[in-house]
């Protein structure tokens, strides 16, 4: 009875994401009897800072995974924005952050909307569009006209400041700005995943298109709209990086695209569409930036080892992880087909099940 | 006294004609006849690094000045791509026909196929900055200072920094495959061997991949490896600037009236870098005019694709506003000739903020 009450209120993906955080707790453990002062709060600040940008960017991309998509544009975006603002604060120092911010996001999600319209309206495969505006995102970087290269001494001082600044500090323990960005964002969207109809649409639409589209959902707004936040959040992102990183070159964030599509899928979310959530996805990013950032201060693993670990280690999580719901899956399946033939002859005997 | 005075005179005489002699003997520089079109590309190692802007600007100085019909190509990869990328501009640069490369090589000898094909074309092959190892298919290296110089000069900082006890550092550098960086870095740990520097230790080598991201979160780690660390020693501008944000980020240095933990110190330019020495997280860094470099190396070039020099021993040029250059056997390789520019400029508090302007 346990047991099937508990089926009923969990489903597989919940699991996987205790078998993440397990899978965490487990390297947490591993990496403390190896790396020297490793339990400390200097340790959260540099992997929580490490992966806050990332975080961001990958809960949009979680919106588009969601729809059956890929935005591989993200890292260009990014890229673009925080030269785009850093450029624009070291001309005019006296934007204020605000008005910066928004033009951060307000940029990306322009750059996102040029995708949404692509793919949705255009009916043109996510792949090929955002693999191309990923190129010429960059291209627009590397030319952009005016100041060749972003110097963090050009920026005002709250741009120099931003990423020291701290939302509380108990004891040694610090919360960073940057890091309290990341979990708004990842709070605001599992909400709206969770509850508002935008959200459900896009599990619905990933979960079977046709099904949707027959249903009557605005499919194609919905797909559009998904772009464009997952744009606006590479935009947020990029106004991040710049505050962080400072001295900015035409390779900023290259690359990013790949580690947001690696926390969004080792955080459970399908690439098939429909499954996962931006709570897995922050998952995901921690996992990444804890083996990233724990490996880097690991002495036994030489430079050239690091990268092929990382890999190693990500391709083990998911794959193990996905034995492991796949066989939660069948388990559940196989109990909801014992329990239908009960069900349906004697309906009002389901209260049983409940208790 | 008569005779004294014409025994003076045969004197000065002589030493007069012993001293014009060579001068008469040898030729004189030789000087580049200006308006010839040559066809030219400036490769850096990468796009989008400041050093590599201000060589173009130098180059640029020089074409203006030759009267080079023929406008210059600035052409590179992107960081990521910068190995294939390089091979791929030096390979098509040659089937377009140019007339000479100046190659900031960061393919070490992957490269040298693609730069002897381009010798076997006819193309004149001239590297800047950070040359071929094996000095095959490049004519001349123009390099910015004497390789060994820099193992030293980075020494002599650290033990400025670290002070007589000396301590332990450890070496940010860019990508493993950069060959100035490996040769600075040999040229270190050789120097360290000396008496002198014994206090000083050296306990690793990490790769910022010229990248800012990457090069912070090195710094930070080495910060995490090495509690014993007090210095961070970045031959690389890129690598400096992040790992010198790193640790004014997390407070290890720059803090008012407190002792800094751990410092930077390395190449750097001034511009990006006079925020941190003035806070203290880079008391001292060192380098050379980027501008000049590209400037010389255009001369070089100029010179050696019109004819006026061959690209052998003892050749000496006149290479405008900077003076008279000598090409040399490169003593930090085992073949290949070189043009020494140099010197360093160390910097510090004292001159910083008046360069960064």
């Amino acid at each position: 009875m346990m047991m099937t009450s508990l089926r009923r209120s969990i489903r597989p993906e919940q699991i996987r994401e205790l078998i993440l955080v397990l899978v965490i707790i487990a390297l947490v453990l591993f990496f403390g009897t190896q790396v020297e002062g490793y339990y400390s709060s200097r340790t959260f600040t540099r992997i929580s800072t490490s992966i806050a940008i990332l975080s961001v960017v990958a809960v949009g991309e979680t919106l588009v995974f969601l729809t059956r998509n890929y935005d591989l544009s993200v890292g260009s975006i990014v890229g673009f924005t925080a030269f785009f603002i850093g450029t624009q604060l070291s001309f005019y120092k006296d934007i204020p952050p605000l008005v910066a911010v928004l033009m951060a996001v307000g940029t990306g999600a322009l750059m996102g909307s040029f995708n949404g319209v692509l793919v949705a309206y255009g009916r043109v495969p996510a792949i090929i569009v955002t693999l191309g505006t990923m190129a010429i995102y960059r291209a627009m970087l590397v030319e952009y006209p005016g100041n060749k290269i972003v110097q963090m001494s050009a920026l005002p001082a709250w741009a120099q400041e931003f990423s020291r600044v701290n939302v509380f500090q108990v004891g040694e323990f610090e919360l960073r700005l940057i890091v309290g960005i990341a979990l708004a964002v990842v709070i605001v969207f599992q909400l709206v995943l969770t509850y508002l109809p935008f959200g459900r649409r896009l599990y619905a639409i990933g979960s079977n298109p046709e099904a949707a589209r027959i249903a009557g959902f605005p499919y194609q707004r919905i797909v559009f709209t998904a772009f464009v936040l997952s744009g606006a959040l590479a935009g947020l992102a990029g106004f991040m990086f710049m505050g962080r990183f400072g001295n900015l070159t035409v390779v900023a964030a290259l690359g990013m695209e790949l580690q947001a599509v690696a926390a969004v899928v080792v955080g459970g979310t399908s690439t098939m569409g429909g499954v996962g959530s931006a709570f897995g996805t922050l998952l995901g990013a921690s996992m990444i930036g804890l083996l990233d950032q724990s490996l880097l201060r690991w002495r036994l693993i030489s430079e050239f080892w690091r990268d092929a670990l990382l890999g190693l280690l990500i391709l083990l999580a998911v794959a193990s992880d996905r034995v492991i719901v796949e066989r939660l899956r069948t388990l559940w399946a196989r109990s909801e087909l014992q329990l239908r033939p009960s069900i349906a002859p004697v309906p009002h005997k389901e209260s049983v099940h409940g208790s | 006294m008569r005779k004294l005075s014409t025994a003076f005179a045969i004197l000065v005489m002589v030493s007069m004609v012993m001293a014009l002699a060579p001068a008469a003997m040898a030729q004189g520089p030789v000087k580049a006849t200006p308006g010839q079109a040559v066809k030219m590309v400036l490769l850096p190692k990468f796009l989008g690094n400041l050093v590599f802007d201000q060589a173009h600007e130098g180059a640029l100085e020089a074409a203006k000045e030759l009267q080079n019909p023929e406008p210059l190509q600035f052409l590179g990869p992107t960081p990521q791509d910068s190995v294939a990328g390089q091979i791929e501009i030096v390979t098509n640069s040659v089937t377009q026909g140019v007339d000479a490369i100046m190659l900031s090589n960061n393919a070490g000898d992957q490269i040298a196929p693609a730069a002897k094909a381009a010798r076997e074309a006819g193309v004149t092959f001239v590297t800047w900055d950070s040359p071929i190892p094996s000095a095959e298919g490049e004519q001349v290296f123009v390099a910015q200072v004497d390789f060994n110089e820099t193992g030293r000069v980075m020494a002599e900082m650290a033990l400025n920094i670290l002070g007589p006890e000396g301590g332990k550092f450890a070496v940010l550098s860019a990508s493993p495959d950069a060959a100035n960086q490996n040769a600075w870095i040999a040229a270190l740990k050789e120097v360290l061997k000396e008496p002198k520097y014994s206090k000083l230790e050296l306990l690793d080598i990490v790769y910022g991949n010229d990248i800012s991201e990457d090069s912070y979160n090195q710094a930070l780690a080495l910060v995490d490896k090495y509690p014993e660390m007090k210095l961070i020693m970045a031959p690389t501008t890129i690598g400096i600037a992040a790992g010198a944000k790193a640790l004014q980020d997390e407070g290890l240095c720059g803090v008012e009236g407190q002792e800094p933990k751990v410092v930077i110190s390395g190449l750097g330019l001034p511009v990006e870098m006079v925020s941190y020495t003035l806070n203290g997280c880079a008391p001292q860094f060192a380098l050379w005019s980027f501008r000049d470099l590209g400037y010389l190396t255009y001369y070089v070039t100029y010179l050696l694709a019109t004819g006026a020099i061959k690209g052998e021993i003892g050749e000496r040029f006149e290479a405008g506003r900077m003076g008279v250059y000598t090409i040399e056997k490169d003593p930090t390789r085992e073949k290949g000739l070189r043009v020494l520019m140099g010197p360093f400029t160390i910097y510090d508090k004292t001159n910083v903020e008046a360069e960064a302007k």
